[in-house]
């Protein structure tokens, strides 16, 4: 019951247990039909752009990585290839190879994640509780190589801290044919359980046009059939060594972004036994200077949620004058408002996370403390409004 | 490569007519510095010539350095970059606003994804956004001061806790 | 098995009050333990239901604004009561019914809807947009598996030629189970018990990730506690009456063990094994599928009957 309005509103969010992180969002309804929906972000802010231009850019390479728990390494490398573009600094391949191994070993830990809240927003919670056992198999691997199961830290200013010994390899691929096997029973779920895919099947459908006009990115918009990835369009690291095959689906809905991140994480397994077996040699780390020279650069990475841009600049001295950035989970939260319209109220959980939305990407900007005032929404029939007016 | 310095052609030529200034500072990136009234020809020339997409705005605050000599304090402006992704090519349009005509019109007519990122501008950096249809906070509190913009350097933290607010 | 105790100590103690609770919560206990199992989790110890339920009853009970009070207060006995009434009519532990008369299948059948009812009148009664949402679909729900949960009860019903309960029970244990006699009746009673039941598949009603806890979002302390009993022992009902119908009948207490928990376990395992269903989805399995198939079956027996099959 809508204070405003004769609308009957579900609020989801900020405290609700559909979501383990806080973002409001209000889903009109009529009887289980949605009919409009605003989203409200911000509740956890925590001033990392600002913080950036106070610390030193060794500092901040911590500070960057802290922006999300799920993809820490992509962050912290999205930072640091900028900051040694900036420095002209060429990073030994060994060191690359590395960066890159981690990145695609998180890239799983971040698919099979969200794989199980995804089935669990479905209410298939055995899928849920066998994903995430089988999640603990990367976890352990990346505690293996770093000693952290989430914040790794691998990346150094001109480098990367750990080596991966023979043996380590010899780990991982253990670790990764075991995944491999399990994927493949997931993949079996997800294209042949009746219920699943009757929960997941034309619900939240996109098509190319719509995902490129609302500016989807990554996962949510390759299901669309939108072969958009920074690995291949704009190769960093040593992926064009080690290229990785855009991984698309045409169906556009729910359906299709389980099938390309399962699909996604087959190729990053791929992608990390052909690391293994042709490691380059050579050093971990190469020295990388105190005060970087100006400038500005920008560093594009793709994120397990898509294209994550840093906007760095630099003014010459100890600390950054400026560090932009811009995450994945942002582009694709408008593809959600404007597919919620029509669907059914026990959609939206599983719609919400279909995007694999990661409000520590969302919030970083800047935040004093909560406000006691009712909340501003952004109106659904606002976005429309302008969407029918402007886009001519 | 040669895709990428293909299409960074292609852009510098849709683009020539409205350039104050082009340069590269890095071999992907083409910047165009723009003057404000052109942006939105600018952002229109390089979307009907389907180039790329809006990645994002990113603003910068540039405060005036002290003169040396006087004692009064240059202007200082703030630069709004609009950066433009097709491939691994990263085109920058580069606006330069003094404080005292922090505005631009908004581009999110034509690019709808730019709505949030302006909205974020203007809350973040007090950069006047005409036509964006939006009011209200995005991230900032609900009670955070108005004429406050956090990401300019001028802002260094509320020095006492601010009315309303639980605590600064 | 007959067994003759004074009236009051049967309604209070045994078969029915106490002892149908602490079976409910074992059966509760169980219940969650082998999903638990089933999807690779520890799942609780054997007290914690009662725990729960102990802790619950213990603990302040917040009444919502915007309610009618007396009705806030009065919902969650009625639930456990319906549901210790139908334990009256019905084999529990495999000893006769504390009370039997001609026609009480319909008696127990009503005052298990009479619990699901005052579980929507509960989230109606309140302003919350959860319970509110939750009250519609619990209703709604019921509105759907009743008649084909109803109908695959009255397959042996017509088979027995009785609707009284105990009479079934012991028709069932003298001719071949009528698992195998009636199949469909038998898929349809379960996969309608579920409904019955709330569980997954059919949670939508209370589909956490949408709804928090659906109609009893508001319910805290002794309230919700009343309400979970009343579940526990609608569970242990439910699983007594299809097997005794289904399953050769319940004839001593370690059948009914045996025969109910093989039923326990079916039903985590099926539990287990599916998404949820929207409640349109819900709705539509069981007007499309579940009333077609118990009435085929119901066809099914009387033409068998008159035919004089094995039916």
């Amino acid at each position: 019951m809508a204070a405003d309005t004769n609308k009957f509103v579900i609020p989801i969010g900020p405290q609700h247990p559909a979501l383990k992180e806080p973002a409001n969002f209000e889903f009109w309804v009529d009887g289980e039909i949605v009919t409009g929906a605003s989203v409200r972000l911000g509740y956890v802010h925590r001033g990392i752009e600002k913080g950036a231009e106070a610390r030193t850019w060794t500092q901040n390479l911590y500070l960057m990585e802290r922006i999300c728990g799920i993809c820490s390494h992509v962050h912290a490398t999205a930072y640091t290839l900028g900051v040694e573009k900036l420095a002209g600094v060429k990073v030994p391949q060994r060191a690359n190879a590395i960066r890159q191994l981690m990145a695609e070993l998180e890239r799983i830990h971040s698919h099979m994640l969200w794989l199980g809240v995804a089935a669990h927003e479905g209410g298939f919670d055995t899928l849920f509780m066998y994903s995430w056992r089988d999640r603990e198999t990367v976890m352990d691997l990346l505690e293996k190589i770093s000693g952290n199961k989430v914040h790794y830290s691998a990346n150094l200013l001109g480098g990367v801290k750990f080596d991966i010994t023979s043996e380590l390899a010899a780990e991982i691929h253990k670790g990764l044919d075991f995944l491999e096997e399990r994927n493949h029973f997931y993949m079996k779920v997800v294209t042949t359980d009746e219920t699943f895919i009757g929960r997941t099947q034309d619900i939240g459908t996109m098509t190319t046009e719509k995902a490129e006009f609302l500016g989807a990115i990554g996962p949510t918009a390759r299901a669309s059939g939108v072969a958009r990835d920074i690995r291949v369009d704009a190769p960093y690291l040593i992926y064009d060594q080690f290229p990785v095959k855009v991984m698309t689906h045409t169906s556009g809905d729910l359906h299709g972004r389980f099938i390309v991140r399962i699909n996604e994480t087959f190729e990053s397994i791929r992608i990390i036994r052909e690391i293994l077996d042709h490691m380059p040699q050579g050093e971990l780390t190469t020295r990388v200077p105190r005060r970087i020279p100006a400038g500005e650069v920008v560093s594009r990475v793709e994120a397990p949620r898509g294209e994550l841009l840093y906007f760095i600049a630099s003014n010459g001295s100890e600390k950054p004058e400026r560090v932009k950035v811009r995450t994945p989970s942002l582009c694709n939260w408008s593809t959600v408002l404007s597919l919620a319209i029509g669907l059914k109220l026990a959609d939206m959980p599983m719609l919400l996370s279909g995007i694999d939305p990661c409000f520590s990407c969302n919030d970083r900007s800047i935040s004093l403390k909560r406000g006691q005032q009712g909340p501003q929404v952004w109106s659904w029939e606002k976005l429309r409004q302008y969407g029918i007016e402007y886009y001519r | 490569m040669a895709s990428t310095i293909g299409s960074l052609g292609a852009a510098e030529a849709v683009l020539k007519p409205f350039a104050k200034a082009i340069n590269r500072p890095q071999p992907e990136r083409l910047e165009v510095s723009i003057h404000p009234d052109d942006l939105l020809a600018a952002v229109r020339a390089l979307v009907d010539e389907s180039w790329g997409y809006l990645s994002a705005i990113v603003g910068l605050d540039r405060p005036g350095q002290p003169v040396t000599q006087g004692e009064s304090q240059a202007e200082g402006a703030i630069d709004v970059l609009y950066l433009f992704c097709s491939g691994a090519a990263v085109v920058t349009l580069r606006i330069t606003l003094p404080y005292s005509q922090a505005a631009i019109p908004t581009i999110s007519g034509i690019t709808p994804t730019a709505m949030l990122y302006e909205w974020e501008l203007r809350e973040m950096l007090g950069v006047e956004v005409i036509g964006l249809r939006v009011t209200g906070h995005l991230i900032l509190a609900d009670d955070w001061p108005v004429g406050v913009y956090p990401l300019r350097k001028s802002f260094t933290g509320f020095n006492q806790p601010v009315a309303g607010a639980e605590g600064a | 098995m007959n067994l003759s105790l004074p009236p009051i100590l049967a309604l209070l103690v045994f078969p029915g009050g106490l002892f149908l609770i602490a079976g409910g919560l074992i059966y509760q206990w169980a219940d969650r333990k082998l999903v638990a199992r089933f999807q690779n989790r520890i799942g609780p110890r054997f007290i914690q239901p009662l725990a729960d339920t102990l802790k619950l009853l213990a603990k302040e009970e917040i009444t919502p604004v915007g309610v009618h009070k007396g009705l806030f207060f009065a919902l969650p006995a009625i639930a456990l009561a319906a549901a210790l009434t139908a334990g009256l009519y019905i084999p529990l532990f495999g000893f006769q019914p504390a009370s039997s008369f001609r026609g009480d299948l319909i008696i127990a059948l009503y005052a298990l809807s009479v619990l699901t009812l005052t579980m929507g009148v509960a989230g109606a009664n309140t302003i919350s947009r959860f319970s509110l949402v939750g009250a519609t679909r619990t209703l709604t729900q019921l509105f759907s598996y009743e008649a084909p949960f109803l109908l695959s009860l009255l397959g042996p019903a017509i088979a027995a030629g009785t609707w009284q309960i105990s009479e079934i029970n012991t028709y069932a244990g003298q001719n071949l189970w009528l698992m195998i006699a009636q199949p469909i009746g038998f898929v349809v009673a379960m996969i309608g018990l579920m409904g019955k039941l709330e569980l997954p598949p059919f949670d939508a009603p209370e589909a956490e990730t949408e709804i928090v806890a659906g109609a009893m979002t508001e319910y805290s302390g002794r309230g919700f506690a009343l309400f979970r009993l009343g579940k526990d022992v609608e569970l242990i009902i439910g699983l007594t009456l299809v097997s005794a119908f289904y399953l050769g009948g319940l004839a001593n207490p370690l059948e009914f063990v045996f025969k109910t928990l093989a039923l326990l376990l079916v039903l985590a395992l099926l539990q287990t094994a599916f998404a949820r269903l929207r409640i349109d989805q819900t709705v539509g399995l069981w007007w499309r599928a579940g009333a077609l198939l118990a009435v085929v079956q119901l066809i099914a027996i009387v033409l068998g009957r008159n035919l004089g099959s094995i039916f």
